[in-house]
């Protein structure tokens, strides 16, 4: 009887893992199968309707996290003024830039859209729970006029880009998704390269394969490439913010071609982004 | 564990219930820049308490779920919680621990064995990026969430699958000696 019992367990235990696996080989490397799409129609009204009833709650776990850091943030903030302070002598200069760089990377006034784009806002209902996927879900889908590698932006930059839609959500990978790449230049120098992500630290990027002749320095704005040469472009419309270059060492720019920088959006924490559909990339 | 339709049915709403609240809630929380992970500490809880299979079967209808609403590759997920409900399980039948502390200190090892197990999932699947020292300190702050999660949602589970449990460890209570009223 015990051995029955025994024999029988190991045979589900085997039929569960060959079960995985096969599901891993069959679904790998698609987009949304039938399934995921039915599951995600049937749970994304559950899911919109528990994200709306758990944001008091979850605002106010938030709000603790942002207590304990403001605690930690306020002696640092009192050097950084120090220094801001010493700066301000340049800020006509750096207005004056401003002009420039705001010129440069065609910004309107409400937002990072660029023309041509439709934006469908969209409210982030989902989020991976491990390190090792940036994954958010969105309740805007295919019905919405979403596809799959749409860009995605917030009021402060570059999101990432739509991986999967199904008729009522989306899956957005992350820029600071392991899998993501998105070829980006450096303004006012104009250096290129990919940025890349840290897995595992959503507040660094890498800007990688920079041309190490052109040197870039600590501050400058980084945006979105958007090329297009011989039938092929870039997945993401030009002049979209970015981040920032917070780390460029001489050594690490000629000896790994690459710099970090500061994602502007905060990818930690995203309620609220704008699906960029239809128009012509590029 | 004595699976009666009731049971199934509280064991369904549970995995569900779980799923979106971590997807809904516990993933758009942070307590120092780390988000908690219950979803390995629910199998845990579920393995204890029900054993070899009820842990693996829970492991991989979690996972199961879990991919179909992140929209990922099938499967990875369900892989790694087989394992972790299986060895929650295999404890339970092994080691005859009766201790407040196997709950909590078992769902912290477990999770960090299986957030150890999404990455080697991922990398098997393949990205190309580095990864950052603050990944595995994010490993390391969710098993310590897992700690006390864990702890409450063992409790939690164990009242509600009470008619459904075999058996469960006794408090055993010193003798009572014998009083004479008025002395």
């Amino acid at each position: 009887m015990y051995r029955k019992q025994v024999r029988r367990r190991r045979a589900v235990l085997a039929l569960l893992i060959v079960g995985s696996f096969a599901l891993l080989t069959v679904t790998y490397g698609q987009g949304s199968d039938g399934v995921q799409r039915g599951v995600s129609t049937i749970f994304s009204p559950v899911q919109s309707v528990a994200d709306r009833a758990l944001k008091p709650a979850r605002d106010l776990v938030n709000w603790f996290d942002a207590t304990f850091d403001a605690r930690g943030r306020n002696s640092r903030l009192h050097s950084e003024l120090e220094a801001a302070r010493k700066r301000a002598v340049g800020a006509d200069a750096a207005l004056a830039e401003n002009r420039q760089l705001r010129k440069l990377v065609e910004l309107d006034d409400s937002g990072a859209v660029p023309s041509g784009y439709q934006p469908v806002t969209a409210r982030v209902i989902v989020r991976s729970p491990t390190v090792w996927f940036a994954d958010v879900v969105v309740d805007a889908g295919s019905g919405d006029g979403v596809r799959v590698a749409d860009p995605v932006v917030n009021g402060d930059g570059l999101v990432g880009r739509v991986a999967a839609v199904t008729p009522g959500t989306a899956k957005v990978t992350l820029i600071a998704d392991g899998s993501s790449a998105v070829s980006a230049k450096v303004v006012p120098g104009g250096a290129q390269g990919v940025v890349k992500a840290s897995v595992g630290d959503p507040g660094d990027l890498i800007l990688d394969f920079i041309d190490a002749n052109r040197h870039v320095g600590k501050g400058e704005p980084v945006v979105t490439s958007g090329w297009r040469a011989q039938g092929l472009e870039s997945g993401f419309p030009p002049n979209i913010p970015i981040g920032e270059v917070t780390e460029a060492s001489i050594l690490e720019q000629e000896a790994q071609s690459q710099v970090h920088l500061r994602p502007f959006a905060d990818l930690r924490d995203l309620d609220l982004v704008q699906i960029l559909t239809g128009g012509s990339r590029g | 564990m004595i699976l009666t339709p009731n049971i199934v049915v509280r064991l369904v709403a549970i995995i569900v219930l779980g799923v979106v609240l971590q997807l809904s809630f516990f993933s758009q929380v942070a307590l120092f820049h780390v988000s908690p992970d219950v979803l390995p500490a629910l199998v845990v809880a579920l393995g204890l308490l029900g054993g070899t299979l009820t842990g693996a079967v829970c492991g991989f209808s979690v996972g199961l779920l879990l991919d179909c609403l992140l929209i990922i590759p099938l499967g990875g997920g369900s892989l790694v919680l087989i394992a972790t409900g299986y060895l929650a399980g295999l404890f339970r039948e092994r080691f005859e621990i009766h201790s407040p502390l196997v709950a909590p200190l078992l769902c912290a090892g477990l999770t960090l064995f299986a957030e150890l197990g999404f990455g080697a999932v991922q990398a098997t699947l393949g990205f190309d990026a580095p990864v950052s020292l603050l990944a595995f300190r994010d490993i390391l702050v969710k098993s310590i969430f897992a700690f006390f999660l864990g702890w409450a949602i063992y409790l939690g589970l164990r009242r509600a699958l009470r008619p459904a449990l075999v058996e469960e460890p006794s408090v055993r209570r010193p003798p009572r000696r014998p009083t004479i009223m008025g002395i």
